[in-house]
Parts: structure tokens; sequence; C-alpha cells
């Protein structure tokens, strides 16, 4: 059984120092379980001036399991896969440990933001150009981070357009990014799914 | 690497987390097949000294495992209140480190509130109080027993961390990480197994002294055999009465390499 009580307190502690953190936690709809956190890119790095969102599944043994977090927003990281945004962090494996937060495992993911591991990968592909061509590395992470996680600076008119044009129905499209906070990567995992 | 735990995690399920207790006469049969003369002639030494083991479940948490059922078990056939106060004052003395330290709430308090209510329960005269027979049910019952072992995890954590510059050097001398790095990856989670390091920050911020029983291989060079052990004594100014006197651990554990089980003195 997740601790429930437990996750409400983590969820207010969290959003009360966003100002500073910058890093949110929220339910995604109903279900306490099942949340979506983000955390900014950190500065000084490709992925600055990026919001990236993480979907965050609670295990029933939470706080003595790690939770299960995965990257919603597309991102270039040697320790992410560019796939499937499953993340590669020795914290939400073995080394997890009820004295940590999902605010703290956030810190710790944006942490790996700034500091690839790219001897202990995830993703291959990125791994091998960091190491070897770190320039082209750079390059292609920044770009995905204009491309992906910058995307919610556009009007909500131009998201609720974009999904349109991809041939989901305007009022679903705008009830589901309504849904997910205007964030318009989630609402097309959201219509895909649905 | 995922293979090899899946293995150690199906065979840890065969022993319950804690076991029955067993005349140490079954410590023996353990080696009669093919096992080593030394560990023989040591578990004959052994058994002028203690009538019975009672064995934990080699998940890594044996050390904080063995601990609770023999400090429970002790305070249940001992009713000794004077030994329940004491140490409730250390429990709160810990759970002021840790809000110093800047753990939040949350994280801790579920934990301390569980152990103080097994601390109660063992104590009769009350509707909560427990038998023998029940202490060892909640001691096998995961939401229990693996809450307990967490608390004794934030209370090692803790002492260590207040006292870094003390602990500082040993774990020098165990790995190259920082106490903190320590902390992290070594005490707070689960199943990370135990060493010196932690027995003696345990012991010292609870205030209970702890005799570990080495069994293993090693002998004198003039081939004479005895079994060593180490009391580990709380220092002074934890809130335990002196420092100096010898105190007489009622918690023996055996240690044989990479495990902890609980011994019962004759």
């Amino acid at each position: 059984m997740v601790d429930l009580a437990r996750v409400q307190k983590e969820l207010q502690e969290c959003n009360r120092d966003v100002q500073v953190s910058g890093i949110r936690v929220s339910p995604k709809a109903d279900c306490i379980t099942h949340l979506i956190g983000s955390i900014p890119g950190p500065l000084g790095t490709p992925y600055e001036g990026g919001v990236f969102n993480i979907d965050i599944t609670l295990p029933d043994g939470y706080p003595f399991e790690p939770p299960k977090m995965r990257f919603v927003t597309k991102v270039w990281h040697p320790n992410i896969s560019s796939q499937s945004g499953a993340i590669c962090l020795d914290i939400l494996k073995d080394q997890w440990s009820p004295a940590l937060t999902l605010k703290t495992a956030l810190l710790s993911v944006q942490a790996l933001l700034s500091a690839p591991e790219p001897d202990d990968p995830q993703d291959a592909v990125v791994a091998q150009q960091y190491l070897k061509d770190y320039q082209t590395f750079v390059g292609t992470a920044r770009y995905w981070t204009e491309a992906f996680a910058k995307a919610s600076s556009l009007g909500i008119d131009e998201k609720v357009q974009k999904l349109v044009e991809m041939g989901f129905p305007e009022d679903i499209v705008r009830s589901t990014l309504e849904a997910v906070g205007g964030d318009e990567n989630l609402a097309l995992e959201k219509l895909c799914s649905a | 690497m995922q293979q090899q735990s899946a293995i150690q995690a199906e065979e840890a399920e065969k022993i319950p987390f804690v076991g029955d207790k067993e005349p140490l006469s079954s410590l023996a049969a353990e080696y009669k097949a093919g096992g080593s003369p030394v560990l023989l002639e040591k578990i004959k030494i052994l058994s002028e000294q203690y009538a019975a083991i009672r064995r934990t479940r080699g998940d890594g948490n044996c050390f904080f495992r063995s601990f609770m059922f023999a400090y429970l078990e002790h305070i249940l056939e001992s009713q000794d209140r004077a030994e329940v106060d004491r140490v409730r004052a250390n429990v709160e003395e810990c759970r002021r480190t840790l809000q110093k330290l800047g753990y939040p709430e949350f994280t801790f308090e579920d934990f301390f509130a569980l152990f103080l209510e097994q601390l109660e329960s063992v104590i009769q005269g009350s509707e909560a109080s427990i038998s023998d027979e029940e202490l060892v049910k909640r001691s096998r019952d995961q939401s229990v027993s693996d809450y307990v072992v967490m608390f004794f995890r934030f209370v090692t954590s803790g002492e260590i961390r207040k006292r870094s510059e003390f602990f500082e050097p040993f774990i020098l001398g165990l790995t190259s990480a920082s106490v903190e790095q320590f902390c992290k990856s070594a005490v707070e989670p689960m199943g990370e197994e135990s060493d010196h390091v932690h027995i003696t920050a345990l012991s010292d911020a609870l205030g209970v002294p702890i005799r570990v029983v080495y069994l293993d291989r090693s002998s004198c060079d003039n081939g004479s055999v005895s079994v060593n052990h180490h009391d580990f004594t709380p220092v002074a100014g934890n809130n335990n009465s002196g420092g100096s006197e010898a105190v007489n651990p009622f918690i023996t554990l055996l240690y044989r390499p990479g495990h902890y089980d609980i011994l019962y003195p004759k």
C-alpha cells in the first residue's frame, strides 16, 4: 500500500518552495499515485531555458520502493533514453531510500542533467556522441531543448491548432490541454493513449 | 547483476526475517558436511557459553533486524522500565538530530512512531501489550519489521552525520566516500549491509551496548583456537549513564563474514 498521507505531505512541501527550487510535482488527474513533475534545465548546460516534464508512478511499496520516473519531454542526454525517456540513475534503483523524497529525487535528476555519466549510459548513441564528438552532442542537446522543452512558450491557440492539425477534434484537444496544464507534449501523449 | 540479485532474493526468501530460537547444535550441523575443523572447534567453544541461536534473513538488513528483535525481546523479558525510559529519551535526541540536519519531518516520523509503538507494546500491563509469540510474528511482518529497520537506519545515519569528524577516518578506511556519500549510499538505503561503523553509531545513538562474537576461519599462529568478540560500548555524553564503567551487553550477535544472527548466552 502506498503511504498516501506521506505523499500528500511531500506535495505540500515541494510546492511550498517552488519559487526557490523550480521543482514542481502535482497529481495527474485524481489519482495520487500517478504524478507529473517538472524541473528547469540547469543554467550553463545545453538544457538551460527548458522545462522538462517527468512522469512519476508510485509503486505499492512506496516509500520503501523507489518512484518510477520517466522523462515525458524529449531530451538528448547520455543517461536518459532519447526514445522512451527512461532514466539511468542509482537513487531510482538500488540506492533509493525512504529518507529521500520526490523532491530530492527530482533534484538528483536535475543534477544528472548537469553532470552526465557517459560511462554508464542509458542511451548508447547519445553516450557515443558525448564521448567522441562533444560539440555535436552539445548542439543536438541544445536543439532538442529548443524544440521540445520550450514548447510551452507557444500560445494556447497555437498549441490547439498544432494538435488539431495532427487530426484530433478541437474540443477534446482543448479539454486535454487544460487537464495537463497546457503542456502540449503531455496532451499529445494523453490523446494518443486515449 | 540483476540475475545475481534475483538469486540472492530467492535464497533469502527461504528464511523468515527472524527465525525460531534453535539450539546451538544446529549451528554445528551446518558445517558437519566438509566444514573446516577450525570452525567446528570454535563452535564447540561457543557452545560452552551460548545456548541458542536465532537466525535472521540474509537480505542486507540482518544487523538491524537482529538488533531489533534482540532489543525488544530483552525488554519483553526483563520488563525494565528504566531502560525503556532511558532509550526513549535517546530516541527523542535522535529526532532532534535529524531535524537539525535538515531531514523533513515526514520522511522519518512514521518510522519513529512505529518503533516507539513496538517499544510500548513489549511492556506488559496495557491493552497494547504483546506476547513473545506476537513479537516474533510482528518481526516477520514486513509492514512492521522493515519500518523498524528503517528507523534504525535513520538513527544510525543521523549519529554518523552529527559526529562526522569522529566517523570520517573509519569511513575512509572502508571506502573513498565522504561521510555524506557514505550515509546516502551505505546506511540509508534498505538492504545495505552493516559494518562496524553502523554498529558503533547505532550503539552510541541509542546508548545500548552490543557484543559481537566473530566466527570465522582465523586461528592463532601456534594453532590454538579461540573465539573473539568485541563489545561496542556507547560513548559518554550521549544521554546514557556514565561511560567508563564496564557495561555488560545484553545484546549478543554472532557475526559470520557477511551476516549477523542473534546468540543467547547460557
